[in-house]
C-alpha cells in the first residue's frame, strides 16, 4: 500500500514536471522508462503478494500506465524504447541458451523434440479447422475458399508459437529446474525454430497460390539462411565470446550488454534470425567455456537483465490494445480456447511417445504464454499482405494478449503441481548416468 | 550500410577493443594503473566520425541512457555524504579543500577566457562560458584514486585525511559549477507563463533530487535484498536523472542530492553506497564509449586551448593548493606538495563536460569534451600512483622529523 501511494506521488510530481520541458528535446523517454521500472516492480511485488507471478505485475502495470488506459507512456515513448525490447529479447535468448547443456540436450532431447513436433501438429491442425469454420466471418480470411484456406493456415502457423522471454522470466523468478522446467524450456526453444520453418513453407505455398500485393519478403533459400545463418552467426558469437571469457573475464557486466548488443547487430547486417542467434550463441557460450567462466558470464547476464526484464514485460504490456481485445473477444475466445486444447491434446500425445507421461500432464501449462517471434512472423505477413497483414495482426494481438495474462498465471500452478517452485535444479549429467 | 561493409565494421571494432584492452592490461600489469582507455577508443571508433556503426541518430537515441550514467555518478558522490560522518571531520581539512578548490576554478577559469578570447578569437562573455566549464572540470579529482591508494598506505597521515576531503570537495564544488551554467543558459520551456529564474531552476534542479530521495525512502522502506534494492533503485535513479533531464537541467546535482537524502535517511547507508558502486565501472566504460562517440574534431582550432588547459590545470591545482594550505595554516603539516594527489581524474570530468555538451546551446562543445576526455586518459593512469608515491614521501619525511630514541632513558 506504501508504494501505492508513493507512486501516486511520483505521478502527480511527473505531472508538474511535464510543462517544464524543453521543445524537441524529446527526453521524456528516460523519466518514462524510470517510471515504468518503479510502477512496474511495484507491481510485480503485488502480484507475488497475491501469490501470481511478477510477470502479470509487469504486464499490468504497462497496460494501466500505457497508452490505451492512462497514457503515462504514450505511444511515442513506447516506440522509442523499442531498443530496450529488442536488448531484453537478445539477453532472453542469450540466457536461454545457455541454459541448455549439451549433456541435458542429449539426455532430453527425444522428449522434447517429440513433444514439440506433436503438440505443434495438433494445434496447427486444430486452429486451421477453426479458422476454416470462421470462415469469412474475420476480415482477414474473406475471399474465395482457397484465400480462407491459405490464410487461415497461416494464421495458424503464427497461432502456435509459444514465449521464451515468459518462460525464462518465470524460471529466473522461481528458481524451477525440475523436469517439467526443463522440458517446457525445451520443448519452447525447440518449437520457435519449427514455427519460423512452418511459418516460412506455409508462406511459400500461400504465395505461389495467392501472388502477393506487398514486398516480395524472403523465398526458400532466404528462408533456409535465415535459420541456418542464425546458427552459424550464434555459433560463432558464442565462439568468440568463450574466446574472450578464457583471455580477458572482466567488467562481464557490461561485457554481457555489448555482446546482447552487438548480436542484434549482427543479426540484423547478416538478415538472420535474431533469436536463434543469440541462443545459439548463449548455447555455445555455455558449452565451450570452462564451467566457471560459463557460470560468472550467465550471472552477469542475469544481473544487466534483471531491470531490463522488467519493463520488457511492462512495454508488452504497454502495446496490448483493450479496446481491440473487448471488440474482437468473441473471435479471440474461441481462438484462445483452441489453442489451449490444442497444445493440451498434442503434449499428452507427444508425451505419451516419449514415454514420459508425468511430465505431458503439465507442461502443456508452460505453452500457453505468447509473444516475441510471433509479432515478428505476423509483421512479415502483413508486409507480404498488406490488405490482410493488418487485419490478422490486430486480431493476433488480441489474442497473444490474452495468453500473455492467463500463461504465467498456468505455467506458474503447473510449477507448483510439480514441487519444482523453489526446487533445486536437476543435476543432467546425474539423471544421465542414472538413465 | 551493406551487409560486408558492415560485418567488416564489427570485427575492426571488436579488434580494436580486444586489442587495445589487451595493451592496456598490459601497461596496468606493468605500471600498476587502471584505464578506460579502450572504451573511448571503442567509442570513437563505432561513432557516426569512425565506422558510423553508431550513427548520429543511434547516439541520439542513447542520448538518455548517458544521462543516466551521469545520474549516476552524481548518486554515487552523494550517498557518501553522510551527515553525522562529515560534522566529525575538522573544519581545517574543510577550509584547505574548499580554498583550494575555488581558487583552482577561479584560475582555470581567468586564464582559459583570456586564452579562448584571443586564440579563436571570441567575445569575452561568449569565452567565459566555456572556460568556466573548464574550471568545473579541473577541480574535479580522483575520489577512486585516494581511496585506491588509502587503502594501500603506510598509515592515515594528514595528507591522506586531506585528499579525502577534498576530492569530496571538488566533486561538490564541480558538480555545482556546471549547475550553474545549465542553470544560466537554460532555454525556456514550451509551457504557458512566466519561464522560471536562473535561481528557480537551480532550486527546481535541487528539489527533483530532495524530493525523489525523500519519496523514494518511503517507496524502499525495509526492503534492501541486494538484488530488489539494486531494480528499484536504477528505477528511481533513471526516473530522477530523466526529470532532470526532460527539463535540461545538470542530472549530476538533482543525483547528487538523491543520494544524499537517500544515505541520510536510509537505516543501511552501506548498502545504498555498494548497490550503487556494483555498477560503478560498467557505467564508467559506458560513459567513456559515449564519450568517444560523441566526440569529433572541433570546427575551432582546438589543439592549443586543450593543451594549455591540461597545463594550467595542473599548475593552478598545485599552485591552489599550496596557497589554501598557507593561509590556513596547514603547510608544515601537509608539505607543499601535497595537492600533486589531486591531479588524477575520473569519470565525473567526462560527466560534467559531456552535461555541457548535451545543452546543445552552449559555444565550443567539443574543446570542453577534447579537454575532459584527455585530462582523465593523462591523469587517470598516474594518479593513483602519484598519491602513493606522495603518501610514501610524507611518511617518510615524518619518520626523519622523529626525534631519535633515548638511549640513556632506556
Amino acid at each position: 500500500m506504501r508504494r501505492v501511494v508513493v507512486l501516486v506521488f511520483l505521478l502527480a510530481g511527473m505531472q508538474l514536471i511535464l510543462p517544464l520541458g524543453v521543445p524537441g528535446h524529446g527526453s521524456e523517454l528516460l523519466l518514462t522508462f524510470g517510471f515504468l521500472i518503479i510502477a512496474a516492480y511495484s507491481a510485480g511485488e503485488l502480484a507475488a503478494a497475491a501469490g501470481l507471478p511478477r510477470i502479470i505485475g509487469y504486464l499490468f502495470s504497462g497496460v494501466l500506465f500505457g497508452p490505451h488506459v492512462m497514457g503515462v507512456a504514450p505511444a511515442p515513448v513506447v516506440h522509442d524504447l523499442e531498443p530496450v525490447s529488442q536488448l531484453a529479447i537478445a539477453l532472453i535468448a542469450f540466457l536461454a541458451g545457455a541454459e541448455l547443456r549439451w549433456p541435458e540436450v542429449r539426455a532430453r532431447g527425444r522428449a522434447i523434440l517429440t513433444i514439440t513436433l506433436s503438440e505443434l501438429l495438433v494445434d496447427f491442425v486444430l486452429l486451421s479447422a477453426l479458422m476454416a469454420v470462421i470462415g469469412s466471418r474475420l476480415p482477414f480470411l474473406q475471399g474465395d475458399v482457397r484465400s480462407t484456406i491459405a490464410f487461415g493456415a497461416l494464421f495458424a502457423a503464427i497461432c502456435i508459437v509459444h514465449s521464451p522471454a515468459v518462460t525464462l522470466a518465470l524460471l529466473n523468478e522461481t528458481r524451477a529446474g525440475g523436469p517439467v522446467a526443463r522440458t517446457t524450456l525445451g520443448v519452447v526453444l525447440v518449437s520457435d525454430v519449427v514455427v519460423v520453418l512452418l511459418f516460412s513453407a506455409v508462406l511459400a505455398v500461400t504465395r505461389a497460390a495467392i501472388p502477393p500485393q506487398g514486398a516480395p519478403g524472403l523465398g526458400i533459400g532466404g528462408t533456409i539462411w535465415e535459420i541456418l545463418g542464425a546458427v552459424v552467426v550464434g555459433g560463432l558469437l558464442g565462439l568468440a565470446v568463450a574466446a574472450y571469457l578464457r583471455v580477458a573475464s572482466r567488467e562481464l557486466f557490461l561485457f554481457a550488454i555489448v555482446v546482447a548488443f552487438i548480436g542484434v547487430v549482427i543479426a540484423g547486417l547478416t538478415h538472420v534470425e535474431t533469436l536463434l542467434t543469440l541462443l545459439t550463441a548463449g548455447f555455445v557460450t555455455e558449452n565451450v567455456s570452462r564451467p566457471e567462466q560459463g557460470e560468472a558470464f550467465r550471472r552477469a547476464m542475469e544481473r544487466s537483465a534483471a531491470p531490463v526484464f522488467v519493463v520488457f514485460f511492462a512495454l508488452a504490456g504497454a502495446e496490448i490494445a483493450v479496446a481491440d481485445l473487448t471488440r474482437l473477444w468473441i473471435f479471440v475466445v474461441p481462438i484462445v480456447l483452441v489453442r489451449v486444447a490444442g497444445i493440451w491434446l498434442g503434449t499428452r500425445v507427444g508425451a505419451r511417445l516419449a514415454s514420459v507421461p508425468r511430465e505431458g500432464r503439465l507442461v502443456w501449462m508452460g505453452l500457453v504464454s505468447q509473444s516475441g517471434v510471433a509479432i515478428g512472423l505476423a509483421a512479415v505477413l502483413a508486409q507480404a499482405y498488406p490488405d490482410r497483414g493488418d487485419a490478422v495482426r490486430t486480431v493476433f494481438l488480441a489474442v497473444v494478449a490474452l495468453n500473455e495474462l492467463v500463461g504465467p498465471i498456468l505455467f506458474r500452478a503447473a510449477l507448483g503441481r510439480a514441487g519444482e517452485l523453489h526446487a533445486p535444479p536437476v543435476d543432467a549429467s546425474a539423471e544421465e548416468a542414472t538413465a | 550500410m551493406g551487409t560486408t561493409k558492415g560485418l567488416l565494421l564489427v570485427v575492426i571494432a571488436g579488434a580494436a577493443f580486444f586489442g587495445s584492452r589487451i595493451a592496456f592490461g598490459w601497461l596496468g600489469r606493468r605500471w600498476i594503473v587502471v584505464s578506460g582507455a579502450e572504451y573511448l577508443l571503442l567509442g570513437v571508433i563505432l561513432g557516426p566520425h569512425a565506422a558510423g556503426l553508431l550513427s548520429r541518430e543511434t547516439l541520439d537515441s542513447f542520448a538518455p541512457f548517458t544521462s543516466l550514467a551521469i545520474g549516476w555518478i552524481g548518486a554515487q558522490i552523494g550517498a557518501r555524504l553522510i551527515l553525522p560522518t562529515l560534522v566529525r571531520i575538522p573544519a581545517r581539512l574543510y577550509r584547505v579543500a574548499i580554498v583550494e578548490s575555488l581558487l583552482t576554478v577561479a584560475t582555470v577559469t581567468a586564464i582559459m577566457t583570456v586564452a579562448l578570447a584571443w586564440w579563436l578569437p571570441l567575445p569575452w562573455e561568449m569565452a567565459l562560458t566555456p572556460a568556466l566549464a573548464l574550471g568545473g572540470i579541473a577541480t574535479v579529482a580522483s575520489e577512486g584514486s585516494v581511496r585506491v591508494a588509502a587503502e594501500s598506505a603506510p598509515d592515515r597521515g594528514p595528507v591522506l585525511e586531506q585528499l579525502e576531503v577534498s576530492a569530496a570537495a571538488s566533486s561538490v564544488i564541480a558538480i555545482a559549477v556546471i549547475s550553474f551554467i545549465l542553470a544560466v543558459h537554460h532555454v525556456a520551456p514550451a509551457g504557458p507563463g512566466r519561464p522560471p529564474t536562473t535561481t528557480e531552476w537551480a532550486v527546481i534542479n535541487a528539489g527533483i533530487g530532495i524530493v525523489g530521495g525523500a519519496l523514494f525512502h518511503l517507496f524502499l522502506g525495509d526492503d534492501v535484498t541486494a538484488d530488489r534494492l539494486f531494480i528499484s533503485m536504477a528505477g528511481a535513479l533513471i526516473l530522477v536523472s530523466g526529470a532532470a533531464e526532460f527539463i535540461r537541467v545538470s542530472p549530476l546535482l538533482a543525483t547528487l542530492w538523491f543520494g544524499a537524502v537517500l544515505a541520510n535517511t536510509t537505516r543501511h547507508p552501506t548498502r545504498i553506497v555498494a548497490s550503487l558502486d556494483r555498477v560503478q565501472r560498467p557505467l564508467y566504460f559506458a560513459l567513456l564509449i559515449f564519450g568517444g562517440a560523441n566526440w569529433h574534431p572541433s570546427v575551432h582550432a582546438w589543439a592549443l586551448p586543450v593543451a594549455l588547459f591540461l597545463i594550467v590545470r595542473i599548475g593552478a591545482r598545485v599552485g591552489s593548493g599550496r596557497l589554501s594550505a598557507r593561509w590556513n595554516g596547514e603547510l608544515p603539516a601537509l608539505g607543499e606538495q601535497w595537492s600533486w594527489g589531486l591531479v588524477g581524474q575520473g569519470g565525473l570530468a567526462v560527466a560534467i563536460a559531456l552535461s555541457y555538451v548535451f545543452q546543445d546551446n552552449l559555444p565550443l562543445p567539443n574543446i570542453v569534451l577534447t579537454a575532459a576526455i584527455l585530462s582523465v586518459l593523462l591523469t587517470e593512469v598516474l594518479s593513483a600512483r602519484l598519491i602513493q608515491a606522495l603518501l610514501r614521501f610524507r611518511f617518510a619525511a615524518a619518520i626523519r622529523r622523529a626525534p631519535a630514541p633515548n638511549h640513556e632513558a632506556r
